[in-house]
Formats: structure tokens, C-alpha cells, sequence
């Protein structure tokens, strides 16, 4: 499979990283406003994303990065939204795996922020700061070099050679 | 690439399934498995000595009533077959309608209930219940989970008064309460009493929740889900080879002894 070459740090402009960096503080945002409905800032951050999608790779790489990682985040923090409502209402026993599935849930999200704030600096220098399993998903749907598919407006590319 | 980022996967998922389970297991001792039965037969010998010296649960003196309470509990303990518990039922002498739980297999029962129940298939069905407690080990699990299970075999003489204290006064939550009835239908079934006795006996209780004699009673601790407990006592229906055979006492005689 094909890739994209990489830009090196002294060719991203100032704006193009302060942009990637923000895509991080979005999904802080996005995440501190969805605390009462995790899944609210899901919808937010694919906002994000599409609103940002013409500013560059490096721009998309960081914002799906973010994208990505925060949705496991989320779905945790969902179920155990969903979990907590179910145990009040039906009088169940918050049980040894509830507060087991609790610490996950909060160790995630705290790697999670860590791991952003680390991503954000790296942006803002112009660095490729890769997290794991969703630094390379990202990296590869935005970096592959897709085949051209014929419905899609012309492109205009460099000769094969 | 897709290998690598598999990989990735696979261990994220890994790493933190590992952090549920390990969580899991330290974070909350409320585990029941945290105490042998041994030990727990132990602490309810000691609890059930406490707790009948308190005058209010002084042990009930009539041969009559202790006999039929002893046939009820051998009926259902034929019925249940193998335990890891030596059942003991112990009446005692209040007009309170109550009946609990102390662990390690012992059964309290007041003369207030025993007078309540029309007949010895609606003790019965209590004495059911109150084993399916025994055997789920829900006193064991609430005992841990309100004082840790240090605290719990520490043998120290205040912690003693507490957990008697509990003991006398535990409701479990609607789960428990419900894998308690479940239980007891069973149970009755196996032990060729009618298990639908148990939710007449329900509906009769459901009746009497002002009573004030029935404020200690755990089985009625759980109101606002009392009418789904009863109509999922209903919808049991035993095998079709069930048939039921009376329990065979003079109960208007017994009562009348009380
Ligand atoms: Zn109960």
C-alpha cells in the first residue's frame, strides 16, 4: 500500500499547526460539554472534522486521531451512564464489576487526556505524535494513497513515472 | 500495516479487559467468596447466641412449636438435597411478624408469624426464602459490603453489636429479594409443597403493609415492587409430575399454643 510523504515540521505552516492543536482542545471541549450525554460529543466532534476537512492532512491526521480515540472513550463513558441509571432505577447492587467497569472507564479517560494534551504540544510543533491502534488508523486513512474512482471530480496529479 | 494496527488493537482491548477484571476483584470486597462457610458457620454460631440474649429475640419455650418447625425445616431441607449448610431454626418470642437471616444457615422466626400464617405451607414458603438468602449468600455478601470483611472476622466485641444489629435489620435490595422468591418457588416445588403458596401468602402480606407489626419483616422490604414480585410468583408453574402433599400438622392447634 501507498502513502503520502510526510511534511517535516519546518514545512507545516504556523496556522496549519495551530489548527491540528486545535482539533485536541475541540474534543476537550466537546468532551467536557457531552459530560451529562457522552454521545452528544461524538456528534460534535465529527463536526469538527468535516468543518476542518480541506485544511490539510496534517490537520486531518491530528483531528481524526482525536476523533477516533475519544469514541471508546465515549461508548465507556456511556455505558456507565446507562449502568448507573439502570442500578438507581431498578434498586440493583452496584456490583463489584460496576466498580470495576468505574475504574476503566476513568483510567481511559484519563490516558485519553494525557495522550491529547502530548498530541496538542506535538501539533503545534509539526510533529507526527502517534497514538496506538488510533495513531495508524488515522495515519492510514489519510495518508493512503486511495485509487481513483470515476464519479469524483478530475484531480489534478503529478505523471506516473 | 492492518497487521500492525490489529495488533494494536488486540492489545488495547487486552490492556484494558485486564484492568475491568483486576478492578473488579480489588476495588470492591464485597464478594461473598471472601468468607469460607466454615468460617461463616462459625461467626452465625456466635451471632445467633448474641442476638437471642437480647430480650426483644428471647428464644420461644414450646416443644409443640419448635417440633412442627423442625418437620417444616426437614421437608424443605430434603427438598433443597445437598448444602454446604446445617440449617437450624430458632422461633422466637415476639409478636412482631419477622423472620431473617443469620449467616451460616440459621433461620430466625418469630411467634408474631407464626400466628400470621394460616397454615404450614405459607411458613413454608418463608422458611424458603429466607434459605434461598442462605444459599445465594446474601447476608454474607451485605455483611461485607457495609463493614468490609477485616472488620467482619475481627471478633472485636463492638463490631459484634453492629453486625447483630444489621442482622436484625437488613433489607436486601429488589434483586436479592427476587432470586430469593425464585429460589423458595423452586424449592417448594421440590419439596411437594404448592409453590404459588408463596404468592398467595404475598398477597396476603400485600394487604397488611400498614400493619406496624410487619416493619422488621426483610420480605416486605422492597414495597413499591411488591405487585411484580407477586405476579412473577404466580406465573411459576410446577412440572407436570408436581403434586403436592399436605404438610401434616395440627397448625390451629399449634397456633393456639403460642
Ligand atoms: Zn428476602
Amino acid at each position: 500500500m501507498e502513502y503520502h510523504p510526510l511534511p517535516q515540521p519546518d514545512e507545516i505552516e504556523v496556522r496549519v499547526r495551530e489548527d491540528a492543536m486545535g482539533a485536541y482542545f475541540m474534543m476537550f471541549a466537546t468532551a467536557a460539554m457531552g459530560l451529562p450525554l457522552p454521545i452528544l460529543n461524538l456528534v460534535a466532534a465529527v463536526i469538527y472534522f468535516y468543518v476542518n476537512r480541506d485544511k490539510g492532512r496534517f490537520v486531518q491526521f491530528h483531528t481524526l486521531q482525536s476523533l477516533y480515540s475519544q469514541i471508546p472513550v465515549t461508548l465507556l463513558n456511556s455505558g456507565l451512564v446507562v449502568w448507573t441509571i439502570v442500578n438507581f432505577a431498578k434498586d440493583y447492587d452496584f456490583t463489584s464489576y460496576y466498580w470495576g467497569y468505574l475504574v476503566m472507564t476513568a483510567t481511559a479517560g484519563l490516558i485519553y487526556f494525557i495522550f491529547s494534551l502530548v498530541g496538542a504540544v506535538k501539533a503545534r510543533k509539526g510533529i507526527f505524535y502517534y497514538f496506538v491502534f488510533f495513531g495508524k488508523v488515522a495515519y492510514h486513512q489519510v495518508y493512503r494513497i486511495r485509487p481513483e474512482h470515476g464519479t469524483s471530480a478530475p484531480k489534478n496529479r503529478p505523471p506516473d513515472y | 500495516m492492518q497487521r500492525s494496527i490489529l495488533k494494536d488493537l488486540l492489545i488495547l482491548l487486552g490492556m484494558f479487559g485486564l484492568i475491568w477484571l483486576a478492578a473488579s476483584l480489588f476495588s470492591y470486597p464485597e464478594n461473598p467468596q471472601l468468607l469460607s462457610i466454615e468460617k461463616e458457620e462459625r461467626l452465625g454460631e456466635v451471632y445467633v447466641d448474641l442476638i437471642l440474649l437480647n430480650p426483644i429475640f428471647r428464644e420461644l419455650e414450646n416443644e409443640r412449636v419448635d417440633s412442627a418447625v423442625r418437620m417444616i425445616g426437614k421437608r424443605l431441607e430434603e427438598g433443597l438435597g445437598h448444602s454446604e449448610y446445617n440449617y437450624r431454626f430458632v422461633v422466637f418470642e415476639n409478636e412482631m411478624i419477622n423472620a431473617f437471616t443469620v449467616p451460616g444457615g440459621n433461620i430466625l422466626i418469630s411467634s408474631g408469624l407464626i400466628g400470621f400464617c394460616d397454615s404450614p405451607e405459607e411458613l413454608a414458603s418463608v422458611i424458603a426464602h429466607e434459605m434461598g438468602h442462605v444459599e445465594e449468600r446474601h447476608v454474607v455478601s451485605r455483611l461485607i459490603k457495609e463493614l468490609g470483611i477485616d472488620i467482619l472476622t475481627s471478633g472485636n466485641q463492638y463490631v459484634m453489636g453492629e453486625v447483630t444489629g444489621l442482622l436484625t435489620s437488613t433489607s436486601f435490595d429488589r434483586k436479592q429479594e427476587e432470586e430469593a422468591d425464585q429460589f423458595a418457588a423452586e424449592l417448594l416445588e421440590h419439596s411437594s409443597i404448592e409453590p404459588r403458596t408463596l404468592a398467595s401468602f404475598f398477597r396476603k402480606l400485600e394487604e397488611e403493609l400498614d400493619n406496624e407489626l410487619m416493619k422488621h419483616f426483610e420480605i416486605v422490604s422492597t414495597h413499591p415492587n411488591f405487585r411484580s414480585r407477586i405476579r412473577k410468583a404466580l406465573s411459576y408453574v410446577p412440572g407436570d409430575d408436581f403434586e403436592a402433599l399436605p404438610i401434616d400438622l395440627d397448625w390451629e392447634g399449634i397456633r393456639a399454643g403460642l
